[in-house]
C-alpha cells in the first residue's frame, strides 16, 4: 500500500511515430498541490488527457494507480466517478444558462417525470459558493452575466459538486485580472485545507510558487525533476523548464532607442457595447505614438484596452468612433482592409479564432493578407510565394518541418510566429499586439520580444496590449494605463514600477497631470 | 507501412475509393444489365443527364467551400431555363442574344443572393429558401405553368449536340499532353524548391493512367456520336474550376473564408466581397445549366430542375467537400455527381420503382457522408 492519492508510472503516449509523452512518472500525496510545468508541447497536457481519460486506457502504455488500485478509465466519465475533476483552460461553461444549471450539467436534480428540481439545485448551488465565498453570485441568472473571474469560480463549484478528490486546473488564471487571481488562489488553499488534493498548470510561475507544495518540471515528454516547493525558485523552475539558465526574461533595448518624431495618432475614440447601448467599453481616449516606439497598454480585464486597439483597426464589432492619424494625416482605418493599406497591422488577442485559418497550411497562412502581391494577372507565382515564406519562417525562428504542414499541428508559440509573420509581410509602419504572448512558451516569448525590439529599431510603432504586468514593463518605452474605457495615466517607462501602474489601473481618477507625457495635439 | 490502418489509407486515398466506388457501381449494373450499362451509347447518356448536376456541382462546391449552402439553385435554373425557352419560342430571339440574357439574368440574381447574405447577413439557409419559393414561383408565372415548345434548332444542339469525332480526338490528345505537361513543370518545380519528390515511375505511371482514361473516354464517346457537347461544356468548367480553386488568390481566399472568416476578415481580405463573388458565379452555372437543361429537353418545362439543388449539394458531400466548410475539391464534387447520376441512370435501366430509388440516393448519400466524417474524426 503506498501513501500517495495518485501514481503515474512509466507513461508513454505516441502519436504517430511521436513520442509527445516519454516514461512520465508523477506521485500525488492526499491534500499536497502539485504544481506541473514545462514548456508548451513539454505534454503538459496530453499527460492530463491521458490521466482524465480522454485517451482511454490502452491508448497508452504504463500504469496509473489511484488509491494504490489500477485505474483503466475509458473515458472521462470513469475518472470524474473515481473523483479526478479537469478544469480545461477554455471554460465549459454555456453562458446562456444559469449558474446553477451550469453547476449541474449531466448530474440535474431532478423530480419525477424528469422535471428539473429546481428549488433543490439552487439551494446546493447557494451552499457551494458559500463556500467558495462568493455569496453575491445570483445561481439563477445566465452564467453570462458574470465575468471571466466568476466563471472561473463557478467551474470549481461544479466540479466540486462532483465530489471532486483531484482537482486538476490548467491555466486556470490566463484571462482573469490580479484581483480575481488572488482570490483564486485563496480558495485553493481553503480547498487544499479541506484535503482537496491539486495540480496547478500555468505559465504563470509566481502564482505556481505562491501555492503549490511540489513542483514537477517536465519537458519533451520527459520527465525532469519533482522538487519541494521550499527548495525552489521561479529563476529556478525557468531554469529546468528551458534546460539551461535564462539570465532574463527580457532582451535588452540598445542603449540609445532610435524613437523619432509623432508618427501615430489617436484621436477621441470612443466605443459602445454591441449588446448595450448604455455601456461605452471605450470613453473619448487619445494618444500618440512615436516613430520606434513600443507603447505598452496595461489595465485589468474588461478596461476597454482589446476594444480600443480594435477600434483603431477597424476590427471592433459594434458602434464606434475613431479619428485615426498617420504622419499628420487623417487616414481611413473603418475596416481591417483599409487599415492594412494604410500601413497599420494588428496581431489579434484570440489566436484560435480571430489568428489562424485552420484549414490552410502554415505557408498559406503567412501569405494570407498579401496573396495579391504575389499574383501575375489571376494566377499565383507559387514560387514567389515560398521564398516569401521561406523568408518570414528564417527572420522569426519559426519552428516547422515544412510551410505545407497543417497550421494546427504547430504549438502555440508558433502559431503566434506564424499570425505575426502574416501581419509582418503587410510591412507595417505601426503594428498592433494585443496579447502578443499568450499561450507562449517562454522560449518562444523571448523571441517574440526580440522581434519586437528589432522591428522598433527599424522604425516601427509598436501597441503592445498585454495582460501581464512584468511583459508591459519589461518591453515597452511608454506605457498607458486604462480603466473602465478611460485613459488612467501614461507613464514614461524608465524605472516604473508595477504597483504605480496597477494603482492607476485601479484609480477611480486620472492619475496627477505630472505623470502624463501625453499633450493633447494641436487640432 | 502496417501499422498504417485501414482508417489513414482511405483519408489519404478518399478520391481513389470513390473511384473505386464508382468502378463498383458500374460493375453491378453491367453485371445486372448483361452489359447493357456499359455500351457507348448508354454511357454517352449518363454522362449527358449528368452534366446538369455536374455544371450545378462546380459552383455549389465554392459555395460551400465559404461556409454557405444556397438552396434556390434548382427554382433558379428552372426560371432560367424558363426564360431562354420563352425568349426562344415566343420572342425569336437569336441564339447569341438569348445566352448573353439568360447568363446576364443568372448573374444578376445570383449577386443577389450573395448581397443578401453577406451585406444583409440573412444567413444563406434562409435566402436559398426564400429564392427556392420565389423563383420558382416566377417561373410558374412567366410560363403560364405550362411546358413552352418547341424551341429552335440552335438551342436544341446546345443541349443534345455532340463534337464530331476527330476534334474530339485532337481534344484529347491535347488535354494528355497538357496532363504531361503539367506533370513535368510540377517536378521540375519541386526539384528546383529542393522538395521531397514522388517516385518518377509513380509520376510516370499517374501520366499514363490520365492518357489511358482520355483514350477510353473519348474512344467510347466516338463510338456512339462523339462528345457530347454538355459534356465537353462540363469539362471546360471543371478545369476552370479547378484552376480557380487551387491557383488563384480568389480561389485561396475562399477556402479562407470558409475555414476562419473572422480571421480572414482581420487579414484585411473583404470577406463580403468574395461571398458576393461566389453567388454571383453560383447564379452564371444556374444559367448554364438551365440553357443546358432546356436544349436537352427541347422545351422549356415549369418543374425543370426541381429537386436538382439536392442532387449538386449532395455531389458536393459525396466528394469530400467539408459541411463546415474550408475544404473540398471541384473534381470531388463531380465524381460525386458521377456517383449520383451512375444511380440514376442503372436503376432506371433496372426499372427500379421510383420510390426504391429515392431511397438508395438517400441512403447513399448518408452513407457516404458517415464514412467521411468518421474517417476525418480525430484530424480537427
Amino acid at each position: 500500500m503506498s501513501d500517495y492519492l495518485l501514481e503515474m508510472k512509466g507513461i508513454v503516449k505516441q502519436f504517430g511515430g511521436v513520442r509527445a509523452l516519454d516514461g512520465i512518472d508523477l506521485q500525488v500525496r492526499a491534500g499536497e498541490c502539485i504544481g506541473l510545468c514545462g514548456e508548451n508541447g513539454a505534454g503538459k497536457s496530453t499527460l492530463m488527457k491521458v490521466l482524465s481519460g480522454v485517451y482511454p486506457h490502452g491508448s497508452w502504455e504504463g500504469e496509473i494507480l489511484w488509491e494504490g488500485k489500477p485505474l483503466r478509465a475509458q473515458s472521462i466519465r470513469d475518472t470524474e466517478d473515481a473523483g479526478i475533476i479537469i478544469i480545461h483552460q477554455e471554460l465549459m461553461l454555456v453562458p446562456q444558462l444559469s449558474v446553477a444549471e451550469n453547476i449541474f450539467m449531466g448530474r440535474e436534480i431532478t423530480l419525477p417525470g424528469g422535471r428539473m428540481h429546481y428549488a433543490a439545485m439552487y439551494k446546493r448551488a447557494d451552499e457551494l459558493l458559500r463556500e467558495l465565498k462568493i455569496p453575491e453570485l445570483n445561481v439563477a441568472l445566465p452564467v453570462m452575466h458574470y465575468g471571466g473571474g466568476h466563471q472561473q469560480l463557478v467551474e470549481i463549484a461544479k466540479a466540486l459538486n462532483k465530489n471532486a478528490r483531484l482537482l486538476i486546473l490548467d491555466e486556470p488564471s490566463s484571462s482573469l485580472t490580479a484581483s480575481e487571481i488572488a482570490v483564486l488562489l485563496d480558495i485553493l488553499r481553503a480547498l487544499k485545507a479541506r484535503g482537496v488534493t491539486c495540480i496547478y498548470i500555468s505559465h504563470k510561475l509566481d502564482e505556481v510558487a505562491a501555492i503549490c507544495d511540489t513542483i514537477v518540471v517536465i519537458r519533451d515528454g520527459k520527465h525532469i525533476a519533482t522538487t519541494p516547493m521550499a527548495q525552489m525558485n521561479v529563476e529556478r523552475i525557468i531554469a529546468q523548464m528551458v534546460g539551461r539558465e535564462m539570465s532574463q526574461l527580457y532582451p535588452q533595448r540598445g542603449p540609445q532607442p532610435a524613437i523619432g518624431e509623432v508618427l501615430f495618432e489617436a484621436r477621441h475614440v470612443s466605443c459602445i457595447d454591441a449588446d448595450n447601448p448604455q455601456r461605452k467599453r471605450v470613453d473619448d481616449v487619445s494618444f500618440s505614438l512615436r516613430k520606434g516606439e513600443i507603447l505598452g497598454i496595461a489595465g485589468l480585464v474588461g478596461a476597454g484596452r482589446t476594444e480600443l486597439v480594435s477600434a483603431l483597426f477597424g476590427a471592433y464589432q459594434g458602434p464606434c468612433q475613431a479619428e485615426v492619424w498617420l504622419d499628420g494625416q487623417r487616414i481611413d482605418t473603418s475596416t481591417p482592409q483599409k487599415a492594412i493599406a494604410r500601413g497599420l497591422a494588428m496581431v489579434p488577442e484570440d489566436r484560435k479564432h480571430h489568428g489562424i485559418v485552420p484549414d490552410l497550411d502554415v505557408g498559406q497562412n503567412i501569405t494570407l493578407a498579401v496573396l495579391g502581391q504575389f499574383a501575375h494577372a489571376t494566377r499565383i507565382d507559387g514560387e514567389a510565394e515560398r521564398m516569401a515564406v521561406r523568408g518570414e519562417i528564417a527572420q522569426l525562428e519559426l519552428k516547422a518541418a515544412s510551410p505545407t504542414l497543417p497550421i494546427t499541428s504547430l504549438s502555440g508559440g508558433n502559431q503566434q510566429k506564424a499570425v505575426l509573420a502574416k501581419m509582418l509581410l503587410t510591412r507595417p509602419r505601426v503594428l498592433i499586439l494585443d496579447e502578443p504572448t499568450r499561450g507562449v512558451d517562454v522560449g518562444a516569448k523571448y523571441e517574440i520580444y526580440k522581434l519586437m525590439l528589432a522591428l522598433a529599431d527599424q522604425g516601427v510603432a509598436i501597441i503592445m496590449v498585454s495582460s501581464e504586468l512584468a511583459e508591459v514593463l519589461g518591453v515597452s518605452d511608454r506605457v498607458l494605463v486604462m480603466g473602465e474605457g478611460r485613459l488612467r495615466g501614461d507613464f514614461i517607462n524608465d524605472g516604473l514600477s508595477q504597483e504605480t501602474v496597477l494603482a492607476a489601473a485601479l484609480a477611480q481618477h486620472p492619475a496627477p497631470a505630472a505623470d502624463t507625457a501625453y499633450k493633447e495635439p494641436a487640432a | 507501412m502496417k501499422a498504417m490502418s485501414v482508417k489513414q489509407l482511405f483519408t489519404q486515398y478518399k478520391m481513389l475509393a470513390l473511384l473505386i466506388a464508382v468502378a463498383l457501381i458500374w460493375a453491378f449494373f453491367s453485371w445486372k444489365t448483361q452489359g447493357s450499362f456499359v455500351t457507348p451509347r448508354n454511357l454517352s447518356n449518363l454522362l449527358r443527364q449528368m452534366s446538369v448536376t455536374g455544371i450545378l456541382a462546380c459552383g455549389m462546391v465554392l459555395v460551400i467551400i465559404a461556409g454557405e449552402i444556397d438552396l434556390s439553385i434548382g427554382s433558379l435554373l428552372g426560371l432560367l431555363g424558363g426564360i431562354a425557352a420563352v425568349l426562344d419560342v415566343t420572342q425569336h430571339w437569336p441564339l447569341a442574344l438569348n445566352l448573353a440574357a439568360v447568363l446576364g439574368c443568372g448573374l444578376v440574381i445570383g449577386l443577389l443572393n450573395g448581397y443578401l447574405t453577406a451585406y444583409r447577413g440573412i444567413p444563406s439557409f434562409i435566402v436559398g429558401l426564400g429564392g427556392m419559393l420565389a423563383y420558382r414561383g416566377i417561373l410558374l408565372g412567366i410560363t403560364g405553368g405550362i411546358t413552352i415548345a418547341p424551341v429552335s434548332d440552335p438551342l436544341v444542339y446546345l443541349g443534345q449536340g455532340y463534337l464530331p469525332a476527330l476534334p474530339g480526338v485532337v481534344l484529347g490528345i491535347g488535354l494528355f499532353l497538357l496532363a504531361a505537361f503539367l506533370t513535368w513543370r510540377s517536378r521540375t518545380s519541386r526539384a528546383q524548391h529542393g522538395l521531397p519528390q514522388t517516385a518518377a515511375w509513380v509520376d510516370g505511371l499517374r501520366v499514363l493512367v490520365i492518357g489511358a482514361v482520355l483514350y477510353a473516354f473519348v474512344q467510347t464517346l466516338n463510338d456512339y456520336e462523339g462528345i457530347p457537347l454538355p459534356v465537353l461544356l462540363l469539362l471546360a468548367l471543371l478545369g476552370l474550376f479547378s484552376y480557380i480553386t487551387s491557383q488563384t488568390v480568389f480561389g485561396r481566399r475562399i477556402y479562407a473564408v470558409g475555414s476562419n472568416m473572422e480571421a480572414t476578415r482581420l487579414s484585411g481580405i473583404n470577406v463580403k466581397a468574395v461571398k458576393l463573388w461566389i453567388f454571383g458565379i453560383m447564379g452564371l452555372m444556374c444559367a448554364l445549366a438551365g440553357l443546358i437543361n432546356t436544349g436537352r429537353l427541347a422545351a422549356g418545362s415549369p418543374s425543370a430542375g426541381t429537386f436538382s439543388e439536392l442532387d449538386a449539394i449532395a455531389a458536393c458531400f459525396i466528394g469530400g467537400t467539408s459541411m463546415r466548410g474550408g475544404s473540398g475539391t471541384v473534381y470531388g464534387a463531380l465524381i460525386g455527381a458521377l456517383v449520383m447520376a451512375s444511380l440514376d441512370n442503372g436503376m432506371s435501366m433496372l426499372d427500379v420503382d421510383t420510390y426504391w430509388q429515392m431511397i438508395v440516393k438517400g441512403s447513399i448519400l448518408t452513407l457516404a457522408v458517415w464514412v467521411d466524417v468518421s474517417t476525418r474524426a480525430g484530424r480537427r
